[in-house]
């Protein structure tokens, strides 16, 4: 068999080449190896002015002040310390969390780890859109909320979130509020000011930048109140200990800076080869788009496929590399989480199959994709039904 | 994705006798499982005095569900009616090598097979 074809850019996307050659010149011996935080030599100094350059490149994607930009190990660190920072540091005025059943796991674990400690958390149910409206929210504020988290662009359906309408409803009852934007970066505007964010969470992978280095950012002024879950050498305003990886930050860096200027092309042309996908499955019929109606990011395709059984499914069209809304191949028979919470059922969550787009995609791709999949879910009807 | 042995990759891919026999009188069949379930098995066989002398399935429901019941009926054709009776989900789940999870899965081929030779058995 050939290579699959990779449609799972919203798990993870390839680092892109030149985002990779800034990285690697970091990495040669005559790049620049020193720790950044060893002022005293050049070598430190040169790392420092990488990393420093890097935090105004993603302090520009989201339109904030480069001194807010806090770097950690990727979006599920980001996530973690800005919710456990925030609920350890306000755990005195109160102990009440609202968010939503379709967050990233590294939002509902870190919460559900809260929990444990006493912590009261709402869990908002989306509706079939998949869109939580500021008025659950305002509903769900109460004396003692500390915190709202609420992702911008959902990880399995592409929904992107008013994020804007819940910022300015959070900083009028002077509630904190939390994003994770880790699939948004290069897809959708993020402005931090304009939405009244208080704490984005952010990572490279998902923007052709490298895994293992992501950022959070953290509102100054007034200071947010963070208590680090990280203790050491006191780096980065002494909210995340430990040394940085320059090379890390710098690919980072020049993801961002890169998603940001092809951001109109790489949304037209997506767009335009999602629709391509769509109109090819759509011809094998009794197939259904997850939250269809709601505004999604132009790479995300969600498809509910009736009539064929989701790992069976997932396992035929193993040509072509796609998420499945089930994680019943590890055996669990878990159905997505996200997409029962948009109301599928058991069966239909794992009849779904998330297809995402990239920089890297090619029509040609897509019309080898759409030929599988009519192929494979006509084949699996028949054996399911004559 | 879960792993999946050769035998059961080459009958999902190639399903030995998939489909439905017409109706007719020396045609039995049988169902057991839903969609619902998320896995459901329909077998249908001709039979020519004791003997079944061809089978076909429909199976709704993961790979090695598939591959179960196609092994199945390449393995039952040519065999006296009784084998239906006898038959239980442990030979295809060692020669499939499915994983022990999946076998509640094998317990609805096995009611759908037992459900087949109950009819095949009955008195004329």
């Amino acid at each position: 068999m050939s290579s699959p074809i990779y449609l799972d850019y919203a798990a993870t996307t390839p680092v892109d080449p030149r985002v990779a050659d800034r990285m690697i010149e970091c990495l040669r011996p005559e790049g620049a190896h020193g720790n950044p935080s060893s002022a005293s030599h050049e070598f430190g100094r040169r790392a420092r002015e990488l990393v420093e350059k890097a935090r105004v490149q993603v302090a520009n994607a989201i339109g904030a002040k480069p001194a807010t930009i806090v770097w950690t190990s990727g979006a599920t660190e980001s996530d973690n310390l800005a919710i456990q920072g925030v609920a350890r540091f306000h755990a005195d005025r109160g102990r009440h969390i609202v968010s939503s059943k379709t967050e990233h796991k590294a939002v509902l674990d870190a919460l559900k780890q809260l929990e444990r400690e006493g912590f009261d958390v709402t869990y908002l149910r989306p509706g079939v859109d998949g869109i939580v409206q500021p008025e659950q929210v305002r509903e769900a504020l109460r004396p003692d909320t500390i915190l709202v988290s609420l992702m911008h662009v959902n990880n399995e359906t592409g929904v992107i979130q008013d994020v804007g309408a819940v910022g300015r409803l959070c900083r009028e009852r002077g509630v904190l509020f939390h994003c994770d934007a880790a699939q948004s970066i290069g897809k959708v505007p993020v402005d931090v000011e304009a939405m009244q964010i208080d704490l984005l969470s952010m990572t490279a992978h998902k923007a052709y930048g490298p895994k293992g280095v992501g950022a959070l950012y953290v509102r100054r002024t007034p200071p947010v109140g963070l208590r680090p879950i990280l203790f050491g050498g006191g780096q980065e305003f002494g909210l995340r200990s430990g040394t940085l990886p320059t090379h890390q930050i710098v690919g980072m860096g020049a993801a961002f800076e890169l998603a940001i200027a092809e951001k109109d092309e790489d949304v037209d042309r997506l767009r335009s080869l999602r629709e391509r996908l769509w109109q090819g499955i759509a011809k094998v019929g009794d197939v259904e788009i997850n939250a269809e109606s709601a505004d999604r990011v132009s790479n995300i395709l969600n498809v509910t496929f009736h009539g064929v059984e989701g790992e069976s499914l997932q396992f035929a069209l193993r040509a072509v590399a796609v998420s499945a809304g089930a994680a019943c191949s590890s055996g669990s028979d878990e159905a997505s989480y996200v997409l029962r919470a948009l109301g599928r059922t058991d069966q239909q969550a794992q009849s779904s199959l998330r297809f995402s787009l990239g920089r890297f995609s090619t029509t040609a791709e897509v019309e080898t994709a759409i030929a599988e999949v009519q192929r494979e879910v006509g084949r699996l009807r028949q054996i399911a039904s004559g | 994705m879960a792993r999946y042995s050769p035998l059961v990759i080459d009958h999902f891919d190639r399903p030995r006798n998939s489909g439905r026999l017409p109706a007719a009188p020396d045609v039995i069949e049988a169902s057991a499982g839903s969609v619902a379930q998320g896995t459901s098995f329909h077998l249908s066989a001709r039979l020519s005095g004791e003997s079944i002398m061809a089978m076909q399935f429909e199976a709704y429901g993961c790979p090695h569900c598939i591959a179960a019941a196609s092994w199945t009926t390449e393995h039952l054709v040519g065999s006296p009616i009784e084998a239906l009776a006898r038959w239980d989900w442990r030979p295809v789940a060692q020669a499939l090598e499915i994983p022990a999870e999946k076998r509640g899965r094998m317990l609805i081929l096995q009611d759908a097979v037992k459900c087949l030779a109950e009819i095949g058995l009955q008195p004329p």
